[in-house]
């Protein structure tokens, strides 16, 4: 009874933000255009990068265009979902910390948890890449002449929640210095996130061993679309299992959750020291 | 000019102010996307696909692309501190506006020259890039390549002057189409269908594209150097022009 109060509060307040968001398309629409406009050109002339690169040498590492174009969608939808659930720094967390503004969440009403999940949604606004993503993979799954049953549609959803997993507990878990640091690490999320976007677009087939495993390990680049989209295209590689990203996004949720904490300790003991009592921001 | 030096003096400090640790996460990005980019261009050319490029010059471009990024398209900070009001404490100083942007955007690219750029030019031979300039003129190529930077640059700021508080966007925009236009990720000549031979001529193809077509030998220098010339000579001009009439324009907040 408790869980399905909790979700369907969790529903109301994502009702309430994508209320906001399209208060703001209709009351502010040339900037709301403008903001859905540039998210979309910055992801289509990240993706459409490697897929030129695809175009003009027929393939990439052993993966042909329709491959790569996947590829190209699966990071699309990913980058979407990143968007649309994250307008509000929520995942860019760093900076709410670096920033002393974790004090404007103390203040309200509702768990950390409840805010950080919900106070970022924006489907009017944020949603561009989502449905242009939705759009190539159609395509590309037409022209791989997929065949697509219940339980492959299951394994793409599941895929896109561990990806999500993994971009926000990384995230997490490198902003826990804006606990200790707050000016010099304000930006260190966007460094983790967007530092590595082009990266994550890598097609790593083809590449040394080394730096495949590099990549799945140490810098989880080939997790946010190489890896599932070939286990979805059932190639898994590197004679991983394909449940790796799963696995992989549990334990840095666990790791990300135990540093996390620690830093929130420090930081309700230590206070920020950009706070000052006419804002933020020293 | 000594002003301008120190200028750019306390923008290099500035950049290592909370100590070169603060560094370590771009510097560690930055290798960590340039090797996998040489090692995806080399499975890419192994496919032997004839594009007017050897895979070693392919290798080189990139590798000289990533350690001279900052210069290959120049960004200052003009745009971003519109929004939160730096641009405004320029004009309380004895010196040109202008003038302390391009300063202060100069001696911010030393650190990541001395931390990243300069190991990884000793780096280069372990991975098997050659980092021989084909042509000596690289050198008046890059001048003309970050001269004709800093007026793009200031043209977009002048765009966010009079969109007010779109700047952020601008900037996203501005990133995302120079990126793909100036061909510092992908060579313009590589792009397929022909589209290269149309986009050479654009603005953007001057930046990072055109000194490094030379230092690798792919591109005939006098054509390149040429047509950076003209659009310097169109493109200053223009962006002095609109500066100077943007300036009563700017409003400030936030801080």
């Amino acid at each position: 009874m408790e869980v399905k109060a909790k979700i369907k509060r969790i529903l109301k307040l994502l009702a309430i933000s994508a209320k906001m968001d399209l208060v703001w398309l209709l009351r502010d629409t040339k900037y709301a255009l403008t903001g859905i406009a540039s998210d979309m050109i910055s992801n289509l002339s990240t993706v459409s990068a490697v897929y030129l690169i695809a175009l003009r040498f027929n393939g990439i590492g052993g993966l042909n265009t329709d491959e790569i174009l996947f590829m190209m969608s699966y990071s699309t939808i990913t980058t979407g979902l990143f968007i649309m659930f994250g307008s509000g720094n929520n995942i860019h967390i760093s900076r709410i910390i670096g920033r002393g503004q974790l004090e404007h969440l103390f203040m309200q009403p509702l768990s950390l948890k409840m805010q950080l999940f919900t106070n970022g949604f924006c489907p009017f606004t944020g949603g561009g890449n989502f449905l242009v993503g939705c759009i190539m993979l159609i395509i590309s799954v037409r022209r791989l002449s997929l065949s697509i049953t219940l339980g492959w549609l299951l394994s793409l959803i599941i895929y896109i929640l561990a990806t999500m997993t993994i971009i926000v507990a990384r995230s997490y878990l490198v902003s826990t210095a804006a606990f200790y640091a707050p000016v010099a690490a304000e930006e260190i999320s966007m460094t983790a996130i967007d530092g590595t976007w082009l990266l994550s677009t890598f097609p790593l087939s083809g590449m040394p061993a080394f730096l495949q495993v590099s990549l799945l390990t140490i810098l989880p680049e080939g997790l946010m679309a190489w890896f599932p989209s070939l286990c979805l295209l059932g190639k898994t590689p590197l004679h991983f299992s394909k449940y790796y990203p799963l696995a992989f996004a549990l334990i840095l949720s666990l790791i990300t959750s135990y540093i996390f904490r620690k830093g929130m300790n420090y930081y309700v003991k230590k206070g920020s020291n950009r706070y000052v009592p006419y804002g933020f921001r020293r | 000019m000594s002003k301008y030096m120190k200028t750019a003096r306390m923008s290099y400090l500035e950049k290592t102010n909370g100590g070169i640790i603060y560094l370590l996460p771009d510097i560690m990005i930055k290798i960590f996307t340039l090797i996998p980019l040489i090692y995806l261009w080399r499975v890419v050319m192994s496919s032997g696909a004839q594009v007017g490029m050897s895979m070693s010059q392919m290798l080189t471009y990139t590798y000289i692309s990533a350690l001279l990024s900052d210069m290959m398209v120049v960004k200052t900070a003009a745009s971003g501190w519109l929004s939160e009001g730096v641009l405004m404490k320029l004009y309380g100083r004895p010196i040109s506006v202008l003038g302390q942007l391009i300063a202060q955007t100069m001696g911010a690219w030393f650190p990541m020259l001395l931390l990243f750029s300069l190991p990884m030019v000793f780096v280069a031979p372990l991975i098997g890039v050659n980092l021989m300039p084909a042509s000596p003129w690289f050198l008046p190529s890059l001048l003309l390549c970050i001269s004709l930077g800093f007026a793009i640059d200031i043209l977009f700021a002048c765009l966010s002057i009079k969109l007010r508080n779109m700047s952020w966007l601008i900037s996203r925009i501005r990133a995302a189409i120079v990126s793909l236009l100036s061909g510092t990720i992908i060579p313009i000549s590589l792009l397929p269908y022909g589209i290269g031979v149309i986009m050479k001529y654009q603005p953007f193809a001057c930046l990072g594209g055109s000194p490094l077509s030379i230092y690798v030998g792919s591109a005939d220098p006098e054509n390149v150097i040429l047509l950076q010339l003209i659009w310097n000579m169109i493109l200053w001009p223009v962006a002095l022009l609109v500066f100077k009439k943007s300036q009563e324009g700017i409003v400030s907040y936030g801080g």
